[in-house]
């Protein structure tokens, strides 16, 4: 007779435990900064980085933190008072924690749908939706009461809201498009929760700063492949009459994104490069401050300009661990570290 | 947009014929070529034949079927949900799934979702590992699938129901009925599978939600000897599914997705003297519906027909020598919301050659020509050989060169499809050894397999998602089969067990492929005695890899499942049969796919009635 038949009963890797994360040596996260991963699209692991302020990184601190899963396609966070509110996207879920010691506090669910960014005002908070992104007349701002974590109203708005801010009782919002391509800046009133105004703006609208009563806005123009390509355009404009007072457009092919706004320095990216401009020159410069690739940036996906260093998320291929890439006002690379998958955005907290 | 094209990876992600365990194993004997041309190259490479019993003790989809019962990996998004398999370390891509010799796979994403094959529709299915393009075409780089419809002559008029009920509302009702004489045969299935597919997650709190499915397949066949030198031959199929895709989280918001595939085949046969003239005529239709958001209507397709031609002409030089000469033509007519319409004719010319040279050595070597508007027209080929060394030992070599052509969505998809873009290349060699004594077989199988312009949507620096020709990806594996069947008395042993070992990595990064483990096992077990009869299946899948940068922390666990079955046989000549099921027995807590738990023990029960 022949050969014998195996079979173990038991033979795989549970006992491979997911490494736990230690906590910083400080037992909480009060000083440092947090790299927020989306994570795959789908795959529910989207996870929160933190680097101390001694240059360590701890990974999935909210998992570890409250043993559960953040959810699925994190796309940003809001700090307000003590707690952090992270907006998970494909989740439909804001997850309220301390921001210090991380430690979950209650998860808003009712009436979000497809959230995106959340900006603070009084005791709500204001939270961009999609919606159904194949719809393009049910997108909203709601208003979540910061004491119940219910939301409580819904701010009809034009298709595709993303990023948000707060000005003198007013919400100014960004329509990037979601599925579809926008072109306008909502302005919309905190008070009466209604639609005071749409400005024009190039298509695409991605970054907003504002500083002495002017809103800068990038847009990103559309891209190639929708084979109706538009310029890309940065605009200054004054918040008292919502006029444009002045327009800077980008070379055609072009494509900007993101904005932002250190000592009177504007910094955007384009291909991987980082540009500056002066807000009192208000010119576009035709050469970057630096280029990321040549660092090993692979896809520069996040991007934040805040006490004399910039910080750049690098993406990779959307299918592996990303990396934190930090650079001074001067575009030196300083520091660089791993994060996990897809990292978008960083958050400082000290 | 983005997420758009998140959608479509998480629909993208593997001579002697062995019989599977609880049939009766037959060899071929000193067979002429003649009459067993029409599986080309089965004397080079082993196929596994999943048929009969098999088939009743497996759960619908073909998933299921192959998972227990074959070295193929799978990857699900939840118990029914999208499926892809990995063939030999080779993506979801590089398997093809033939439908009586037809390929069936989707000409938008170039591959199959497992879990819309229903296996009831069909009394056959033949699984084929390795490069096979010279005879199937386009994309059989990793292995092909074979549903056949497979009729009998002279057995009078047949009846059979089975039907099933399991926890979670899952159902399924099968009704075959098949009539012959001495020259016609016909055959007709209808079945219909579904449920609500609400199975807790095990360990947690949470339920499934949002995991309904259901699916019709009507399978239709005929076969009529017109006279002693012709043969017509019919098939039909016809596959209406429908499925919601359960939420990654509990608040997501809801989406499902529609299928409605057609396929119809007639055949025609004609012998004369010393030829063998085949000529086969099919046509396709695919339609898939994916609605983003439940409650609404709208939605994005993809839809083409296709229109396949194939000729063959098969001449025996001698009794030991067989020419074939073969034309192809596929005429593919696809549209979408996402695509832009576009018509795609390919041709393709091939030669073959089979030689017996001894009782135990015989060669084959055949070229494929291809002819293509766009893509290039490679000349691909096979050759191998087999030799019966000893009375239980056959070794079989083979080499072949197989290539893939860009999908619609590779070459169409609205401002981003590239039709530049080059077919994928696989050069591969196999040794096979194959070892048979008394009613036990065993095979060991070392091969290689180089892809070069492997095709994938990769992102650029801004971040968008193209198709692009990249990477060259090295694979070596080994497989193992084995199958024993013991008769004592009225007491009847089987073990069935298969083992793959691969490695599939990207020769530049040199990391192992994601979705592709090391190790996968599986086993079969069955005990019968007189009317009864026990069965326990076994699979164990080894750790993979989620990320391309191997990240450790990211490794998905390597888990087993199995499940356990009794049958008892009733009647004179046993024709109604009684089944239960206990699908994972042990309860474990998997995934195979990161954060899609697949459910805990449940059980299922059948009755299975020929009149």
């Amino acid at each position: 007779m022949l050969l014998l038949s195996f079979f173990a009963v038991s033979c795989t890797s549970d006992d491979r435990e997911t490494p736990k994360e230690e906590t910083p040596p400080s037992g909480d996260y009060a000083q440092g900064i947090f790299i927020l991963n989306e994570g795959g699209f789908g795959y529910s692991n989207a996870s929160v980085s933190f680097l101390d302020a001694a240059g360590q990184v701890y990974n999935s601190i909210y998992s570890n933190v409250n043993n559960t899963n953040l959810g699925d396609t994190a796309q940003s966070m809001g700090f307000e008072g003590d707690n952090a509110y992270i907006v998970v996207n494909n989740s439909s879920t804001i997850e309220v924690v301390n921001r210090n010691s991380f430690q979950h506090i209650a998860t808003v669910s009712n009436m979000i749908v497809n959230p995106r960014y959340i900006v603070f005002e009084g005791n709500k908070g204001y939270i961009s939706n999609w919606g159904d992104p194949n719809n393009i007349n049910d997108d909203y701002v709601a208003v979540l009461n910061l004491e119940t974590n219910l939301v409580e109203a819904k701010i009809s708005v034009a298709e595709g809201p993303e990023k948000l801010l707060i000005h003198n009782g007013k919400i100014y919002v960004a329509h990037k498009g979601g599925y579809g391509y926008g072109n306008t800046v909502s302005v919309v009133d905190i008070a009466s929760q209604s639609l005071l105004a749409s400005i024009p703006v190039a298509d695409v609208p991605d970054g907003m700063v504002i500083k002495n009563g002017l809103l800068y806005v990038i847009s990103s123009g559309k891209p190639s492949y929708t084979q109706d390509e538009t310029v890309a355009k940065l605009f200054s404009i004054n918040l008292e009459n919502n006029n444009v007072e002045n327009v800077q457009a980008f070379p055609q092919g072009k494509h900007p994104r993101h904005l932002e706004l250190e000592n009177d320095a504007l910094y955007y990216v384009m291909d991987n490069n980082v540009y500056t401009m002066s807000l009192n020159d208000f010119q576009l410069s035709q050469t970057p401050l630096f280029d990321s690739t040549s660092d090993g940036v692979e896809l520069l996906y996040g991007f934040k300009v805040h006490q004399g260093n910039i910080y750049i998320a690098d993406a990779k291929d959307y299918v592996s661990n990303g990396e934190v890439f930090i650079y001074n006002l001067t575009g030196d690379l300083q520091q660089k570290h791993s994060v996990q998958i897809i990292p978008n955005s960083f958050y400082f907290n000290n | 947009m983005k997420e758009i094209f998140y959608f479509l990876f998480l629909c993208m992600g593997f001579g002697q014929v062995i019989y599977s365990q609880t049939d009766s194993i037959t060899t071929l004997g000193n067979v002429y070529l003649k009459s067993v041309r029409v599986k080309d190259s089965a004397y080079i490479t082993n196929v596994t034949i999943l048929s009969d019993s098999v088939l009743r003790q497996n759960q619908a989809s073909l998933t299921n079927l192959l998972n227990y019962n074959s070295p193929v990996y799978f990857k699900e998004n939840g118990s029914g949900m999208v499926s892809s398999p990995s063939f030999r370390g080779t993506t979801a891509s590089q398997t093809v799934v033939l439908w009586n010799g037809i390929n069936i796979n989707s000409q938008t994403t170039g591959q199959t979702d497992f879990n819309t094959i229903n296996i009831r529709g069909y009394n056959k299915i033949e699984v084929k590992p390795g490069g096979s393009s010279v005879a199937d075409g386009s994309g059989a780089i990793g292995g092909t699938i074979n549903l056949v419809n497979q009729l009998e002559y002279d057995a009078g008029f047949k009846n059979e129901i089975f039907a099933n009920y399991g926890e979670f509302n899952t159902y399924g009702l099968d009704y075959r009925t098949s009539y012959s004489s001495k020259k016609l045969s016909f055959m007709l299935d209808l079945t219909r599978t579904g449920s609500d597919n609400d199975y807790p997650y095990p360990e947690t709190e949470q339920i499934n939600n949002n995991g309904h499915y259901q699916n019709t397949n009507i399978s239709f066949a005929a076969s009529s000897k017109l006279d002693s030198k012709n043969t017509l031959k019919v098939f039909a199929n016809v596959y209406k599914g429908r499925r919601n895709f359960s939420v990654p989280t509990p608040n997501a918001l809801k989406t499902k997705y529609t299928d409605f595939n057609t396929r119809s085949l007639v055949e025609w046969e004609r012998v004369l003297g010393k030829f063998i003239s085949t000529l086969k005529v099919a046509t396709t239709t695919e339609e898939y519906r994916y609605f983003g958001n439940i409650a609404s209507d709208f939605y994005t397709f993809g839809k083409v027909h296709s229109l396949i031609a194939k000729y063959e002409l098969d001449y025996a030089l001698s009794n030991r020598m067989l020419l074939s000469l073969g034309a192809n033509y596929t005429r593919n007519d696809g549209q979408g919301s996402d695509i832009q319409t576009e018509i795609r004719n390919l041709a393709a010319a091939i030669v073959s050659f089979k030689h017996k040279v001894s009782k135990s050595v015989l060669y084959e070597v055949s070229l494929r020509q291809e002819a293509n508007e766009d893509h290039g027209s490679p000349l691909l080929y096979s050759a191998g050989m087999s030799a019966q060394l000893t009375n239980f030992y056959l070794l079989k070599l083979n080499t072949s060169k197989n290539y893939r052509i860009p999908t619609y969505n590779d070459l169409y998809w609205q401002g981003l499809g590239n039709q530049n873009l080059k077919p994928e290349e696989s050069y591969q060699g196999e040794i096979s050894n194959n070892f048979k004594i008394n009613n036990a077989t065993f095979s060991v199988t070392a091969y290689y397999n180089s892809v070069k312009n492997l095709l994938r949507w990769i992102p650029g620096s801004d971040g968008v998602f193209r198709p692009e020709n990249t990477d060259k990806v090295q694979i070596y594996g080994l497989e193992s089969i084995l199958n024993l069947e013991k008769k004592v008395n009225y007491h009847v042993f089987s073990l069935s067990a298969t083992y793959a070992y691969t490695i599939s990595e990207n020769e530049k990064t040199q990391k192992q492929l994601i979705y592709v483990p090391f190790h996968k096992f599986t086993t079969s077990v069955g005990y019968g005695f007189k009317n009864f009869s026990i069965y326990y299946q076994y699979l164990n899948n080894g750790e993979v890899f989620t990320t391309t940068d191997n990240a450790p922390e990211h490794i998905l666990n390597s888990y087993m499942v199995a499940n356990l079955g009794a049958e008892y046989a009733l009647g004179k000549q046993k024709e109604y049969t009684l089944g239960v099921q206990v699908f994972n027995l042990w309860d474990e807590a998997y995934e195979s796919v990161q954060n899609r738990p697949m459910p805990g023990r449940n059980f299922n029960c059948y009755i299975n009635l020929i009149f």
